[in-house]
């Protein structure tokens, strides 16, 4: 029976296919968003859907001069990674599924390793353009890494554990957005950054390099990544709600709670042109890094006050 | 077997579902005067919004399905245009946009001009005009994702391979 309930986990929910289609919903409402916020139609609402069962469908080139075996397994263990993170958060304001302590470090880390096989993707091959891509990925990694750790870390801090679930208990009793608002703006800028979305996305930008380290990624490989790029939205969205905005509740209000995270999102994407690579560097290490350090601080003396 | 059968149909539908619905687009100008360039781009603008299609435009040509082709195709283009074909995966579809990119229009019987799309790639869509409005533009478009609802094959699928294409020694002076 409890083999049937981690395949059930797994595969259907939350693990597999759950987030798989709420990624694409994500997606779906994060494009409409944008296109809205343009004055423009937008997309309609099965469009990631069928943007990812075309290229599933789709013939795979491989082109020349790549490592095959590694070229057809990066975006499969981008995807797992992602995937697997979903295990460990409460997605749609549910407990998650398996729980341990110190597991918020290893989600984030699980996290990366989207990024990190994006890098490995794009250095994997010839192209000139996918490896400018890549180099572009990793000192993006390198610089909205820490801060926004850090910012996830805040809370964990004042709820005394680095457990998930612990810290979105303590979260339902403090809106911590109030005590800690440095960190919430950090969080939800660096899970931009993460996610490759304007300001930042330089690593893709397809006005100057194609498509960044994905250029030569088609059918199958592509779909992956896109597909992980999604789940990485969800979790990002959930942890940050789930920190900030007053922890799991019911699934419903959660789910209000992400979309309004998701509006604020788009309407930044919206407003903000592409920043170069090492603006990107420069924002992160000078102001994200250095005011999350700050709070830091200012929560630990209150701390030691209030003790 | 009777079950294979239509397991085979529906999966052969939903792909069609999908192509139909998620066209992404590539754009290259062969030698145009720029003049089709800017009615594609106006296409896209929020104006017109081919997003509604879900058309998107991409910039590598591994991700794109539909080639949107501008102007007659000059000599030195010629190889870069088959290049970035080949470099679609299957299924690939062109659609040739301007008078130019139909037949050589403005610029037919110039010396440095091998004619339009058609003589270097299968084009599935033409799109008259010089240059043709963006409706116009959606038009084709359109007619190409309606074509494809009813079991059209890609031109390339149907002429087998590219055509090997002769080019034409004139006298260049
Ligand atoms: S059809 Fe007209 S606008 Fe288009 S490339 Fe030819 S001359 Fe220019």
């Amino acid at each position: 029976m409890s083999t049937l309930n981690a395949l059930i986990t797994l595969v259907v929910f939350p693990g597999g296919l759950a987030i798989l289609l709420t990624g694409m919903i994500y997606e779906w409402v994060d494009r409409k968003l944008v296109a809205r916020l343009q004055n423009r139609m937008g997309p309609r609402w099965y469009q990631p859907l069928a943007d990812t069962v075309k290229l599933l469908a789709k013939e795979e080139v491989l082109p020349n001069g790549v490592h095959a075996q590694m070229f057809y397994a990066l975006p499969v263990i981008a995807l797992a990674g992602a995937l697997t993170a979903t295990l460990y958060v409460p997605v749609f304001g549910l407990r998650p599924a398996y729980s341990f302590n110190g597991d918020l470090i290893v989600t984030v880390y699980l996290l990366s390793v989207l990024t990190l096989c994006m890098g490995l993707a794009g250095a994997n091959t010839l192209n000139r353009y996918a490896l400018i891509g890549a180099t572009r990925t990793l000192t993006q990694l390198f610089s909205y890494e820490a801060p926004f750790l850090l910012a996830l870390l805040g809370p964990a801090l004042v709820a005394g554990s680095w457990q998930i679930g612990e810290i979105a208990d303590y979260a339902e009793r403090h809106w911590l957005i109030l005590t800690q608002p440095v960190g919430f703006l950090v969080a939800i800028i660096g899970l931009m950054g993460k996610l490759e979305l304007p300001p930042f996305d330089a690593p893709e930008a397809e006005t100057e390099i194609v498509a960044g380290a994905l250029t030569e990624y088609s059918g199958r490989g592509l779909a992956l990544f896109r597909l992980g790029k999604g789940v990485e939205l969800v979790i990002g969205l959930t942890l940050v709600a789930a920190f900030y905005l007053g922890g799991v509740a019911n699934p419903l209000l959660f789910f209000a709670k992400t979309l309004l995270l998701l509006a604020g999102m788009a309407a930044m994407q919206t407003l903000l042109t592409r920043l170069r690579i090492d603006q990107t560097v420069g924002l992160w290490w000078r102001y994200g890094a250095l005011l999350v350090l700050a709070q830091y601080l200012a929560v630990i003396v209150w701390q030691g006050v209030m003790a | 077997m009777e079950f294979n059968k239509t397991w085979q149909d529906m999966l052969e539908q939903l792909k069609t579902w999908a192509r139909v619905n998620s066209p992404w687009a590539i754009h290259f100008n062969s030698g145009s005067c720029n003049g089709c360039d800017i009615e594609i781009l106006a296409t896209l603008t929020p104006r017109y919004d081919m997003e509604r299609f879900g058309l998107k435009l991409q910039g590598s040509p591994r991700h794109a399905d539909v080639l949107i082709c501008t102007g007659p195709v000059t000599r030195q283009a010629r190889d870069r245009l088959i290049r970035i074909y080949e470099q679609m995966p299957d299924p690939k579809f062109v659609i040739a946009v301007g008078s130019c990119a139909l037949s050589g229009g403005a610029f037919q019987g110039c010396y440095n001009i091998l004619g339009g799309i058609d003589q270097v790639l299968p084009v599935d869509v033409y799109v008259p005009g010089c240059p043709p409005r963006p409706e116009a533009i959606i038009d084709g478009v359109v007619k190409l994702l309606e074509q494809l609802k009813a079991g059209y094959q890609p031109a390339a699928r149907r002429s087998g391979v590219l055509r090997p294409v002769p080019v034409p020694v004139t006298d260049a002076g």
